[in-house]
């Protein structure tokens, strides 16, 4: 066994320890409570070892209290025998007295070659460390042992006081020796005299045989101080008795040299600075180095790769094995279970539990219309009712060639049409059709169509959320709709053809004329002059320059009579055309015109309040022919006569009552019919037969009874602006032509609202026209267009009028968007005549 | 003076209700709502007046009738929804308790519910159910094509996969298919099944992109009701040609991809015999009865068990020799099988045996082959259970989709599969020649179109319909169309000499090309006067000698006839300003529709002309 400096090995001993929880970790991972039998070896371990063991065993009973049986407790057993047999081995180095094998005890493993290389200055700075260890271990072990043990606490506090004085440790130790209860606290302080008379009463420490250090005296009682202390004396520390212990005899250097030389081990011998004394190396301490410094561990018979001891398995048993007593609970039937259980069986008593029924053997399918169809069963149905029956969804529309996987070249799309397509939002109406024709020239080249799925979905949607109605799609032919008309010709004489144009005019032809001879034709213009015409030739007859726009030209309807009222400007004028008519004629109709001027003093009631004054034209007029000029404030835009001739209505261009005026050629006296008037008047005209006076504003055609002066209809023909008015020449039947294209046929026995409404005209109508003589009105457009209608009416009141389109008479130039402005029919032949825009009057036979 | 009267009491307001208004009546989620609209097939209407209908509001609504509403209340469904909704929520409960017996009981009691009533309410009689068969085949198998994934229910698919082979099989054993057609989208069929012409499209069998943009759930609602229509139309149409229903499916062949031919199609009364002597069999516990029956009875058994593997024996053997699979009526005679044989070969493949490699479309070809009476082989890797290999005499048209062919027996033709639809849709045998392996292919033209007075008529179709029934029956030719006629075989002796035949070939065709395209017109105008053909051609020949008598006259009249065309029209146009509003309307669209129409077959025709102008120029150059 090897001899070892002491305080080196405490050194070590104290690293060792250090060391040791980490070595160990796998034996104890749970805790230092556990580590706590390894801890009090060491602490006690600073001082003697012969009570070190005995310390070790109180500190194990300690734990053993504590319900630890501790691995270490064996590792330590083992170690002492370790130590045993090495003591039996260590004899041959026996030059040396003071060797104690009890030095090693416990440690045999942690010395290390570092016992050479420590010098004993060092040992010095070492002592803190080891207290601090020391203080450290015992903390440890006061957590470890913390409990309700009183005895423990106070081996704590020995612990204690081994901290607070080195020197009493052996002391404490051998009360510790005798027992834990024998142990009393005692301080000496700083009283070493005291101490020694305490320590003369003191049993003498017997080493017994089985003791470590039994045969041997202490080596070393100088404790862990340097060495150099000790240079000037001859002693090192003192015995028990107080002796000095004298330091061994030194060899000098010659000898030691020679020793050196002569001695085989001398290379495994090394000097113990403490005990001043060589130490001889053994073969298991040069091993320990070796290994030391191979960085091996030093123990030789270390495992380091040692089985795992599963303390705590970590297989679950399946029925874990307990040693605890079975319940007593265990062998009573349970009350709540019973209970449960009692429920259960009065439920399925009382049938409230019943078995689930087996599972239908039926077949999923099996005839379902059988019943309803053979057994005539009535089985409610989602039929609907008879007034909406249930609607069926629409079929989908069957595939064209255009879908075709290899479809004819020409349904393939071009380019262009492929471009758009794709330009096209998807699912958009824009798209004609869903997909784009391909050719794929043979089946396998087909690819999967990927909007499949998606296209069923539509159809899905389309099936549940688009709502269905029923659509009456008329599969009629368009050939069938159209009414079936009477062949035109069969409802000759018409006018279909130009005859005969009138040229002469600069101007616009607002208003044309024909006498009730039906030999001469008037016409006024814009370019100021009204032209007298031979209606068959063609032939100018006369001329009458007003300079201002003629808006309005008309023969008096009276036979008898040749005189023509024309509106020019701000006035009427009264013309009697001479040299186409007889002298008689003409007489009356001079005598008549001007019979007003000698009786104008008679009448002088509201003259004053009227607009009006019927003047003598100037001479030069007078030459001319014209007789009267009725001036008035505003622009005359119309003048209608009555059937007689003696009657003359004039419009100006102004709101309120005092536009319409009716004036007594024959008196020269004009009234007022209307206080007011709502709206602008469009045209007036007399009742061929009742004395009627038709005023058409924007919207309506009102008609008044002049002589009960009452409003007797209105007439609603539903456009928007009314442009003129005509009544049929039996008086039941009006027309009504409008600026928005539409012409109105009333029945004035029937409604008030047309009999029938034609739209034909591009633009607006101008004019519309009866003829007197024959079944026939014809109305003229702003389009350049006169069509002509056979209107008959018959007698028989049951029967209604017939309406028969005829012709589109076409001639008439198109002048600044203005056609056609004026027709007239003559008087006995079934001819028209028109005046458009372009300052033409043209004949129409 | 009367009570005065509620608002909204009556008239339109009563008659329509909003879908919100309904939903609060019934008492449902919007969900289940629509769900219940899907399976009764209540639709949204549209009234006269919405203002009316919604108490005076314009807001945009959908409206409902409400008696349809009404009878929605009484349904049973909506408690069964319910019911589902309680299920769920316990089932919920008990999973969130972790309570995991309870839920495998809440599951094993899940309501269910089925829609048989529903079937019968919407389709009153057979008929009905048939008329409205279309979006359910199209439904059913387009998911009997579906991938199975989690949108999709695997167990639908598998039911679709099945109703839709059941019903091809009606189609195959009933002969009742009339037109095919290969779309861009998919192969629509159509059959005539008890009078009413059901038309469905299946997709090409390509892997399914599932979008995204789709609510599978409207559409697994609408499938679920259909899976059940289809199912009693399958019975009812099984039944009613004396088959069994279900058919057995022979599961080694169906392992194996058989297709088609995994479903075993027998006759009910086989199918009866042999489930009565089951019975028998195992009603040996019934020891009584046992007891009762007599030692006749007991021999009689004997001998029924033997009677019935002959049975069964003779038609399995049958069905091999012959792949009808075993559409045959066990009690009756030889008679009955013979005759029935000598029906299918006056079927249009009748006396056919068809080939199909595996680059054709199986799935369809076997189909449409077999329901005109065609027997069909195929190739070992486009599935299992072909009853005749490649090299097998028997066979006498290889269908097949190569450019080339490699190996090429020299008893058989070799067509694309293009061949057999156009021969369907013809309703005859057509010349192999147009559809030899490895040529380009004569258009495909769709046989759901009828073509009305001024459609354009493409040349494929007319030669069609010339060759069907028109062959050697005219025979008098317009002078000018035997020039035309002259002249074209000019030009394609000016092509001749690559190689005789093809050269005479194409001669024949193009001549008749003109020639057909001139019978088809005439045919069609024969048709409109309602003559037959024959007499209007003799009409139209004496017509022609008249006129040609008059052709000089008829010259002259020709410019006053324009005049007189023109005042026509003016009167016309006048007499349609007579019209009312409304019916000038009318006339209006139907002209314009009539004039679109024309324009359209004009575009065609023009794109048409010059096509063949670019290809004859083209073969010139060459």
């Amino acid at each position: 066994m090897a001899v070892k400096n002491k305080v080196a090995s405490k050194n070590k001993r104290s690293l060792a320890n250090r060391d040791e929880p980490a070595e160990k970790p796998d034996v104890f991972p749970t805790a230092q409570g556990i580590d706590v039998p390894s801890e009090p070896e060491q602490s006690s371990d600073e001082d003697d070892d012969v009570e070190e063991g005995d310390f070790d065993e109180i500190l194990k009973e300690m734990a053993e209290d504590q319900g630890f049986s501790s691995a270490d407790e064996e590792i330590e057993n083992e170690n002492e025998l370790d130590d045993d047999d090495s003591e039996g081995e260590d004899d041959n180095d026996g030059n040396d007295s003071e060797i104690h094998s009890s030095d090693i005890e416990g440690a045999s493993s942690e010395e290390g070659e570092e016992a050479d290389s420590e010098d004993i200055e060092s040992d010095n700075d070492d002592i803190s460390p080891l207290e601090r260890t020391n203080s450290r271990l015992t903390d440890g072990q006061e957590t470890a042992v913390d409990s309700d043990d009183a005895s423990e606490a106070e081996a704590k506090d020995e612990d204690e006081e081994d901290e607070e004085e080195g020197e009493d440790e052996d002391e404490a130790s051998k009360l510790a020796n005798e027992g834990m209860e024998k142990l009393t606290i005692r301080d000496f302080g700083s009283d070493l005299s005291g101490w020694k008379e305490y320590r003369k009463t003191l049993p003498q420490i017997d080493a017994g045989y089985a003791s470590d250090s039994s045969t041997e005296e202490p080596a070393n009682t100088i404790g862990s101080v340097p060495i150099e202390w000790y240079e000037d004396y001859s002693h090192i520390g003192y015995d028990l008795d107080g002796k000095r212990i004298m330091r061994p005899a030194t060899a000098d250097e010659l000898d030691k040299f020679l020793d050196n030389m002569d001695n085989p081990d001398v290379f495994r011998t090394a000097r113990d600075e403490i005990n001043q004394k060589d130490v001889k190396l053994s073969e298991e301490e040069i091993d320990i180095i070796r290994r030391i410094h191979g960085g091996d561990i030093p123990d030789a018979n270390y495992n380091p790769y040692e089985d795992t001891v599963e303390w705590f398995t970590s297989q679950t048993m399946v029925t874990p094995l307990s040693g605890a007593m079975p319940s007593k609970r265990g062998f009573i039937p349970s009350k709540w279970e019973h209970k449960r259980i009692m429920k259960i069986v009065r439920a399925i008593r009382q049938g409230r539990i019943t078995r689930s029924k087996p599972k239908s053997t039926k077949p999923k399918y099996y005839d379902v219309w059988e019943k309803a169809e053979q057994l005539g069963e009535k089985i409610k149905t989602l039929e609907g009712s008879a007034r909406r029956p249930r609607l069926p969804a629409p079929r989908a529309a069957l595939p064209a060639h255009e879908e075709s996987y290899h479809p004819p070249p020409e349904y393939l799309p071009t380019e262009k049409e492929k471009e758009q397509w794709e330009n096209q939002i998807q699912d958009s109406n824009y798209r004609k059709r869903s997909f784009l024709p391909q050719d794929f020239g043979s089946l396998r080249a087909v690819p999967g169509y990927d909007r499949f799925i998606q296209e069923r979905f539509q159809r899905c949607l389309d099936l549940y959320l688009a709502p269905r109605m029923m659509k009456k799609t008329t599969n009629l032919n368009a050939e069938e709709l159209i009414p079936r008309l009477p062949d035109p010709r069969d409802l000759r004489p018409f006018p279909s053809a130009e005859a005969l144009m009138y040229v002469g005019h600069t101007g616009r032809v607002r208003s044309i004329s024909v006498d009730p001879t039906g030999l001469w034709l008037l016409s006024g213009s814009d370019d100021g002059t009204v032209r007298m015409w031979e209606l068959v030739t063609g032939r100018c007859s006369g001329m009458w320059d007003l300079k201002e726009v003629v808006y309005m030209v008309s023969w008096n309807p009276n036979p008898d009579m040749c005189m023509f009222a024309a509106a020019v400007g701000g006035r009427v004028v009264l013309v009697t055309p001479t040299g186409i008519c007889d002298d008689q004629k003409q007489l009356v109709s001079e005598e008549f015109v001007r019979a007003g001027f000698t009786n104008t003093g008679n009448d002088d009631e509201d003259d004053g309040s009227l607009p009006v004054s019927w003047d003598m034209p100037t001479s030069a007029e007078q030459a001319s022919g014209i007789r009267v000029s009725v001036a008035m404030h505003k622009t005359v835009k119309s003048v209608a006569w009555h059937r007689r001739g003696d009657y003359m209505a004039s419009l100006t261009a102004e709101e309120g009552g005092s536009s319409v005026l009716i004036h007594q050629v024959g008196k020269h006296k004009s009234q007022r019919p209307f206080r007011k008037l709502k709206g602008a008047v469009q045209a007036i005209k007399f009742h061929p037969t009742r004395p009627w006076f038709l005023v058409t504003t924007q919207r309506y055609v009102r008609i008044y009874n002049l002589m009960q002066q009452m409003l007797i209809k209105t007439l609603q023909p539903g456009v928007k602006w009314i442009s003129s008015v005509d009544v049929h020449p039996q008086g039941d039947n009006v027309i009504v032509g409008s600026y928005d294209k539409k012409l109105s046929w009333f029945d004035l026995d029937l409604s008030v609202k047309p009999y029938k409404s034609i739209r034909y005209h591009k633009q607006a109508i101008r004019q519309v026209q009866f003829s007197r003589r024959f079944p026939l009105f014809a109305t003229v457009s702003d389009d350049g267009t006169i069509q002509v209608y056979h209107g008959m009416v018959y007698q028989d009141l049951n029967q209604n009028p017939l309406i028969v389109p005829l012709k589109i008479l076409r001639g008439h130039e198109i002048r600044n968007s203005l056609g056609v402005l004026d027709c007239v029919f003559h008087p006995i032949q079934p001819w028209l005549l028109s005046s458009g825009a372009d300052g033409t009057i043209r004949l129409w036979t | 003076m009367g009570k005065i009267k509620k608002k909204y009491t009556e008239g339109a307001s009563r008659t329509y209700i909003t879908r919100n208004r309904a939903i609060k009546r019934l008492q449902v989620s919007l969900a289940d709502f629509r769900r219940l609209c899907i399976l009764k097939g209540i639709y949204p209407v549209e009234p006269r007046s919405r203002k009316k209908a919604n108490r005076g509001s314009t807001k945009p609504t959908t409206f409902y009738y409400s008696k349809d509403i009404q009878q929605l209340l009484n349904e049973p469904l909506i408690a069964k929804f319910r019911e589902h909704k309680v299920f769920l929520r316990k089932l919920q409960h008990a999973l969130g308790k972790d309570d995991l017996t309870r839920a495998k009981t809440l599951e094993s009691n899940r309501p269910q519910y089925n829609l048989d009533h529903l079937v019968i309410e919407r389709y009153p009689t057979f008929a009905d159910a048939l008329r409205d068969l279309d979006d359910a085949l199209c439904m059913v198998f387009l998911f009997s094509t579906m991938p199975v994934v989690r949108r999709v229910n695997k167990d639908s698919i598998e039911e679709c996969k099945r109703l839709a082979a059941e019903f091809m099989h009606y189609v195959i054993q009933s002969h009742s298919l009339r037109k095919v057609f290969l779309s861009i989208k998919g192969i629509y069929y159509q059959a005539d099944i008890h009078g009413q012409s059901i038309t469905w499209i299946v997709p090409y069998q390509f892997s399914q992109k599932l979008p995204r943009d789709v609510d599978f759930k409207v559409m697994a609602t609408f499938l679920q009701f259909y899976r059940t229509l289809l199912g009693f139309v399958n019975y009812r149409l099984f039944t009613s040609s004396n088959f069994a229903y279900p058919p057995k499916i022979d599961q080694a062949l169906e392992d194996n991809a058989a297709g088609l031919g995994s479903l075993k199609i027998e006759s009910s009364r086989l199918e009866d015999l042999i489930n009565s002597a089951k019975i028998i069999e195992s009603g040996d516990e019934s020891a009584a009865q046992a007891s009762e029956i007599s030692l006749d009875m007991k021999k009689q058994l004997n001998t029924l068990d033997k009677k019935i593997q002959s049975i069964v024996s003779t038609a399995n053997g049958s069905s091999t020799a012959a792949p009808e699979y075993g559409s045959i009526d066990a009690n009756e005679g030889d008679d009955a099988e013979s005759d029935e044989e000598t029906q299918i070969e006056n079927l249009l493949f009748g006396k056919q045996v068809f080939f199909l490699s595996r680059e054709v479309p199986r799935y369809s070809l076997e189909f449409v082959i077999r329901a005109f009476g065609g027997r069909v082989g195929w190739d070992r890797s486009s599935g299992g259970g072909s009853p005749y290999t490649e090299n097998d005499n028997a066979i006498t048209i290889q269908i097949a989709d190569r450019p080339t062919q490699g190996h090429q027996f020299l008893d058989r033709k070799y067509v694309q599969p293009q061949w057999v639809y156009d021969c369907i849709n013809a309703r005859r045998m057509l010349s192999i020649n147009d559809y030899l392996v490895g040529q380009a292919l004569p258009p495909h033209l769709s046989p759901f179109v009828e073509y009305a007075e001024g459609d354009y008529v493409p040349k494929a179709a007319a030669n069609l319909a010339a060759a069907a029934g028109f062959e050697g029956e005219v025979t008098n030719l317009d002078p000018e169309d035997r020039d035309k006629s002259e002249s074209e075989n000019e030009d394609a002796e000016d092509v001749e000499g690559e190689s005789a035949d093809e050269g005479t070939d194409s001669d024949v065709s193009e001549d008749e090309d003109t020639k057909a395209e001139k019978q088809y017109q005439q045919q069609l105008l024969a048709e409109r006067s309602g003559m037959s053909f024959a007499e209007y051609q003799q009409q139209k020949q004496e017509d022609s000698k008249a006129k040609k008598s008059s052709a000089n006259q008829k010259n002259k009249n020709t410019r006053k006839r324009t005049k007189a065309e023109i005042e026509e029209e003016e009167r016309q146009k006048i007499a349609i300003s007579m019209l009312s509003k409304k019916k000038r309307k009318i006339v209006n669209r139907t002209q314009a529709e009539a004039q679109k129409r024309a324009k359209d077959a004009n575009a065609l025709k023009a794109r048409s002309s010059q096509i063949t102008t670019a290809n004859k120029s083209g073969k010139k150059a060459r």
